[in-house]
């Protein structure tokens, strides 16, 4: 090998890189320091302003927690699967962040001017997964309020505020060790990118088991499940370990005579504080070896998250992250010769491209019938069962409007298309409806014969093209105005938070709000008079949605 | 095809490139052949600082490079032609080592490619996708990061004007990133080569948005960091640029290799 000039001495450059950074923003220190004063000052406003009455609800129920009902014993039992499972999922969360941001993250700039110099990765690298650790363990803290709190409502906070706090806290330091876990893992995981592989394939295996710990859970609280199947389930690893101390605090605060399921929750917890070292120790020696490429990645992916939340996006944010990881299906579809089928083509094509979107939103639909159904079978009808199962219809719709984002997104997209922009919203419908009737609508038929009642079948054929309808007002919806924020003042405050709720839940109210009314009162209901107005009022609703749509797609494309 | 003369002459030369002393050279080793379709294959004179052996890369069932062999010496360019995704980007990035190949290896003075490794990050400059600049750093301060990070902490401040001055940048030093046009920030992109130490410079499509101006002083640049010694290895749809700086042009089509040899014989072959 000829080598025409010397290799280059890798030089020590790394502190003199910092040094010159911090000197050249020495001056803007005091700028950022007024941005961050004023956003902590934004934050506080907006606690105090909204969650006020909460803080003082909370400071209340601490000092006069309310008493354990005669349920508490059953869901003591509930508890140690509960807990595991929301454990479990909690961990799968905080995994599968680090396939797409991870816990060691640089920002885009620094990605591209510093990743590819001798500035060392060690001294770049690891303030910032330390940063990230110290982080996560203060989030999950603060994340571990939530089961407490939820405890306490149940009458399992003990009679006291000493109890109350021994449980919150027993709460927030194994959510906090858990996340600690968490982040360890997921530093090794964004070290070596070829364990994504084997996290993505365990994915759906952690589902099925919370979903089962949540079947467990179910059944313990009618008091069927062995003490034993709860011990292991404890013992099964940190989501398990997590569960103990809240357990424990949750049973010794409980009613008398209720045993303690974790009788051991020391050692659970020396385990946990154990693993989230060790993890973490793992992690921080290894840190600097991650890859520049996935560090890219990373800083990119982040980079038009920002951006898109800082602008309200939620579109946005939502592409960044399927762009990070999410994989395409390589799926053909033969166009068709008929121009009217154009589009339907270009929906489905988009839809088989992502199955995961697909059967999630099938699932989705599936779930909202049974729910409708079990509504149905109630007396009085619950209207919240069924809204609940209407807004899961609304999901499952949106999630199938997929080819109609993709136009929304920009309007350009579309210039070939043989039709009128404003025309776009009808013809978008059609798949979604079609897939959710095919979803629903054969299992609903299928029911319906052997039942002899067919009134659900028809309650859907109506129902879906609301949902469908509602769901594309929301796409076609356009970006987000920051006048919004302004609001009008009221005698009972400003607007601006319900203006914004209303902003991307406008088409989600319209359709979900009156059809919960018209299927409540048609499921309870045997005459055919609440069943024809829902047919009536629900057809003219889709009508009216659709044609709501299609001038706001209109409206979208006139800038 | 313009003529090579008409890419500028070469700039001055930053002042490493005058302290460092060529070696004596070894005995040359056979270089690899991308077969014997492709036309015959230059004779090194010089071993390779860049080995790209075999190497090929699959995006699920897309084929977007077929294997190929190519070898840089310092003081060499190689040009790779080639229309939209013809794998040009590809082999740049994996000869960069930003991408894994999926078959095949490049090896940088005797060692395997990887951007990671901080002897590839010293010596290997590499100019490609628009990047994303720090918002509060001015352009000069840009350049004196990059120089400060590789060691030319003294020498800073001298090569930051001088690379300024060559990039035509003078009036837009004190410039945030968010004010300068598409075209000042690759020159910006451009100018950080001339303020850090190099052996070999990967470029992709260095020309985009670059004026006609500003092309013919990038073809001086080129040749003048050639002609001291670095290896260059270049990716471009203009034919003139690579005309006037490349020993060696590869032409791309659908990721295979379909021409290549010196760049006047194979220039005139293209279409």
């Amino acid at each position: 090998m000829t080598v025409t000039r010397d290799p280059i001495a890798v030089p020590d450059s790394t502190e003199a890189t910092f040094s010159l950074l911090r000197e050249l923003r020495r001056g803007r220190g005091r700028k950022q320091a007024a941005s961050a004063a004023y956003w902590a000052y934004l934050i506080a406003i907006i606690v105090v302003g909204y969650g006020g009455s909460l803080i003082v609800t909370t400071y209340r129920a601490l000092r006069h927690p309310p008493p354990a009902t005669a349920a508490a014993p059953r869901l003591l039992h509930a508890g140690p699967a509960a807990l595991t499972a929301l454990a479990l999922l909690v961990f799968l969360v905080l995994l599968r962040d680090a396939l797409w941001r991870g816990p060691v993250t640089v920002p885009q700039a620094t990605a591209d001017w510093l990743l590819g110099t001798p500035v060392s990765r060690r001294r770049l690298l690891r303030p910032r997964f330390r940063w990230a650790a110290a982080g996560a363990l203060l989030v999950g803290a603060v994340a571990g309020i939530v089961p407490a709190a939820a405890l306490v409502a149940l009458g399992l906070g003990g009679g006291s505020g000493g109890e109350v706090l021994r449980l919150a806290g027993a709460a927030m330091l194994s959510m906090g060790l858990l996340f600690a876990v968490a982040t360890g893992v997921a530093g090794l995981i964004e070290r070596y990118p070829g364990t994504g592989r084997q996290v993505r394939t365990a994915t759906p295996v952690a589902l099925a088991a919370a979903v089962v710990l949540g079947g467990l859970a179910a059944w313990a609280g009618l008091g069927r499940l062995p003490g034993a199947v709860a011990t292991v389930l404890l013992w099964s690893g940190p989501w398990g370990w997590a569960a103990q101390p809240v357990m424990a605090v949750a049973a010794q605060a409980g009613p008398a005579g209720a045993g303690n399921p974790a009788p051991w929750w020391p050692v659970a917890l020396g385990l946990l504080a154990g693993s989230a070292l060790a993890t973490l120790a793992c992690a921080d020696r290894v840190v600097a070896g991650v890859p520049a490429a996935a560090l890219r990645a990373r800083a990119r992916t982040l980079g038009a998250m920002s951006a898109a939340a800082l602008s309200m996006n939620t579109r946005g944010v939502a592409t960044a992250y399927t762009g990070a990881g999410t994989r395409r299906a390589r799926f053909h579809l033969p166009p068709p010769r008929r121009r009217e089928l154009v589009l339907l083509w270009r929906d489905l094509l988009a839809l088989l491209r992502s199955p995961a979107r697909l059967v999630s939103a099938v699932l989705l639909a599936l779930l909202a019938a049974a729910l409708a159904a079990v509504a149905g079978h109630g007396r009085p009808v619950s209207l919240v069962l069924v809204g609940c199962a209407l807004s899961l219809g609304y999901l499952a719709a949106a999630w199938l409007c997929e080819g109609a984002r993709l136009d929304a997104d920009d309007p350009r997209r579309s210039a070939q298309l043989p039709f009128r922009y404003e025309s776009l919203a009808w013809w978008h419908a059609a798949v979604p409806c079609l897939v959710l009737l095919a979803a629903v609508g054969v299992p609903a038929a299928v029911a319906g014969l052997v039942s002899g009642d067919l009134r659900p079948l028809v309650l859907l054929v109506v129902t879906i093209p609301v949902l469908v309808g509602g769901a594309l007002v929301n796409v076609f919806r356009g970006s987000f105005s920051p006048a919004l924020f302004v609001g009008a003042d009221t005698p009972v405050g400003n607007t601006a938070a319900l203006s914004i709720v209303f902003w991307y839940a406008w088409g989600t109210v319209l359709a979900v709000l009156p059809m919960t009314v018209l299927v409540s009162s048609a499921l309870g209901s045997p005459g055919s008079g609440p069943l024809v107005r829902a047919l009536v009022i629900g057809a003219g609703l889709a009508v009216g949605l659709g044609a709501y749509a299609a001038r706001r797609a209109g409206r979208l494309r006139a800038g | 095809m313009g003529s090579p003369a008409a890419w500028g002459v070469p700039a001055a030369r930053p002042l490493w490139w005058t302290l460092t002393v060529p070696l004596p050279n070894p005995p040359v080793p056979p270089a690899p052949s991308n077969g014997p379709e492709n036309g015959p294959e230059p004779r090194p004179a010089r071993a390779p600082l860049l080995t790209v052996s075999g190497v090929s890369r699959r995006y699920g069932d897309r084929v977007a490079l077929q294997p190929l062999n190519l070898t840089l010496a310092a003081g060499q360019c190689v040009a790779v032609l080639g229309a939209n995704g013809s794998g040009k980007s590809t082999l740049l990035r994996i000869a960069a080592g930003r991408d894994t190949p999926s078959t095949g290896q490049v090896g940088y003075g005797g060692r395997v490619m990887s951007e990671d490794d901080p002897v590839v990050r010293t010596e290997i400059a590499v100019v490609g996708d628009m990047v994303s600049a720090y918002p509060d750093l001015t352009v000069r301060e840009h350049l004196q990061l990059v120089a400060v990070a590789h060691g030319e902490g003294r020498l800073a401040a001298g090569l930051v004007d001088r690379a300024l001055a060559e990039c035509r940048l003078e009036g837009h030093a004190r410039a945030l990133p968010g004010s300068l046009s598409s075209g000042q920030l690759q020159a910006l992109q451009l100018a950080t080569v001339l303020v850090r130490p190099l052996r070999l410079m990967v470029l992709d499509e260095p020309e985009q948005r670059l004026d006609p101006a500003a092309r013919r002083w990038l073809g001086g640049l080129l040749r003048a960091e050639k002609e001291a010694g670095a290896a260059v290895l270049l990716a471009t749809h203009h034919t003139e640029l690579a005309a006037a700086v490349a020993d060696h042009v590869i032409v791309l089509s659908d990721g295979a290799v379909t021409a290549e040899g010196p760049p006047d014989v194979t220039l005139a072959a293209q279409p």
